[in-house]
């Protein structure tokens, strides 16, 4: 398969999974951001919200790697600027949800 | 051939706004925007790390008035992908080219963004 079919691919499966999870994400923000610090720990760390952030987080920045490296490819003309870009943009979308998965755990025991 | 004087194109003064672009760069632009926002979010859990306490802190700046301003404007712009994006899906599936249906879906992901934060932000209150 062309590099570019695999990655229009896993761009569709990934906002297919996105556009349920952004919804549910969005109405529980503007229920819990105001809200006591056990509240809002109690939502974050608790079962189904804590699945679900999770996966959103993953899904989230994997669908951004992929479509901002659309833009460095459309904006950015320097090919070794565009590298450079493209592998810090990854190591973002890789260690920032993990850290915040980690975290969610961390504070759930 | 590179002749850097040719005028660029389109020129952004004469440029006339198509509800198709408008719709495409703002798509890019909140794109950008909710990763940054996610962002933020990581750091709101990871706040959560050093205890009630230092909790009231972070909690007084999402419930000023910038906070607040913030809080709907992430709303906003994960409304206005979640639309877009469902339109996106519909042009993959083959379905709203028509010029007519196309306009009439990129001014319901408009309208609908700002009509859903509204009914979001009320509902959570």
């Amino acid at each position: 398969m062309v590099s570019a079919t695999k990655k229009w691919i896993f761009l569709k499966a990934s906002s297919v999974i996105l556009v349920p999870l952004m919804m549910w994400f969005v109405i529980n923000l503007a229920a819990i951001y105001d809200k006591s610090f056990d509240e809002v720990l109690a939502f974050f760390t608790t079962q189904p919200s804590k699945f679900l952030i999770s996966l959103l987080m993953i899904v989230a920045f994997f669908y951004s790697a992929l479509s901002i490296s659309e833009i460095f490819e459309d904006y950015v003309e320097n090919q070794e600027i565009k590298n450079v870009a493209n592998k810090l943009l990854y190591l973002f979308v890789i260690i920032v949800p993990s850290l915040t998965i980690f975290v969610i755990f961390k504070l759930s025991l | 051939m590179n002749n850097k004087k040719n005028p660029l194109s389109p020129h952004i003064q004469i440029y006339s706004w198509h509800i198709s672009s408008l719709i495409s760069i703002s798509h890019r632009i909140t794109g950008v925007i909710n990763i940054i926002a996610l962002t933020f979010i990581s750091i709101w859990i990871s706040s959560m790390l050093f205890g009630a306490t230092s909790y009231e802190l972070t909690k007084s700046i999402l419930n000023s008035f910038i906070g607040k301003f913030i809080i709907i404007g992430i709303i906003w712009s994960f409304n206005f992908q979640i639309l877009s994006e469902i339109r996106h899906l519909f042009w993959d599936l083959g379905y709203g080219f028509e010029l007519k249906i196309s306009k009439i879906t990129g001014l319901m992901v408009i309208f609908g963004s700002f009509i859903l934060t509204v009914l979001i932000y009320l509902g959570g209150r």
